[in-house]
């Protein structure tokens, strides 16, 4: 059983990537569309069962990362709040079609490690989530609902 | 693992449905069946399987049963994403380093 503590702390993944800071940058942002796993992880997966036309995500704060599905229409993952290339980025992250729902913060960074680049995300704001406790992180888990569809399809098939 | 039965329980349409309007919260099996297509007794059925996956609880009031989103079953959930973010950035580092050979 998960604790309190658990449940709003940060989730923390760091990963070396064996290219210029400027390229991982680039690459997680103008070209997200080129790795993302949107065929699992998008709504409109979630809802259809087969993946979006692309992802976007527009570099510049105040900006948006969504995807347009097959229909041609736009769903919102997140609004950008801070882009500043190629050094980091904030996310206000909330992939639904609800978009007045509490929503989780996520922040990437990349920096120059030996040549290499250091890429590290944190995605917080769980405890945001938290504050109507019996209403728990609903805003952001089932704001996924589509992801997990996605996902139970792919693990049981 | 609690987070893939709540996986598992979400793959569905109509739990999903159920599982939205929760967000919004409690409600009674009557509330919820009167927003879906779906019977009563199906929205039971649809709502014990999300018991069981540890997304709601129940609770009496009265004659009536009032169910809402359980905390503990979300906390698994957020773990769950936990492994997502290792499985875009696997992605991402393959495609970085992909370009980068590449020229």
């Amino acid at each position: 059983m998960s604790t309190q503590a658990t449940e709003t702390e940060a989730i923390k993944r760091s990963v070396t990537v064996d290219c210029s800071v400027e390229h991982a940058f680039e690459t997680f942002t103008e070209r997200i569309h080129e790795w993302w796993p949107l065929a699992k992880y998008s709504i409109d997966a979630g809802e259809s069962g087969s993946a979006p036309q692309t992802v976007i995500f527009q570099g510049e704060a105040g900006g948006q990362v969504f995807e347009r599905t097959k229909n041609g229409e736009d769903l919102k993952w997140a609004d950008v709040i801070a882009y500043e290339p190629p050094h980091r980025f904030v996310l206000s992250w909330n992939p639904s079609r609800e978009q007045d729902r509490p929503r989780t913060e996520v922040e990437v960074t990349f920096s120059d490690e030996g040549g290499k680049t250091l890429v590290e995300l944190e995605h917080r704001g769980w405890e945001r989530l938290g504050e109507r406790a019996g209403e728990a992180r609903e805003g952001y888990a089932s704001g996924w609902e589509s992801v997990l569809k996605g996902y139970a399809e792919k693990a049981s098939s | 693992m609690a987070y893939r039965d709540a996986i598992d329980a979400l793959g569905d349409r109509t739990r999903r449905a159920i599982f939205e309007q929760l967000r919004s919260g409690p409600r009674a099996v009557g509330e919820i069946a009167d927003e879906l297509p779906v019977s009563r007794p199906a929205v039971s059925q649809h709502l014990r399987v999300l018991k069981e996956a540890g997304l709601v609880t129940e609770r009496r009031n009265g004659t009536r049963r009032i169910y809402r989103l359980d905390p503990d079953g979300l906390g698994e959930l957020r773990d769950y994403f936990d492994e997502f973010w290792s499985e875009a950035f696997a992605a991402f580092k393959a495609m970085a380093e992909d370009e980068r050979r590449n020229g």
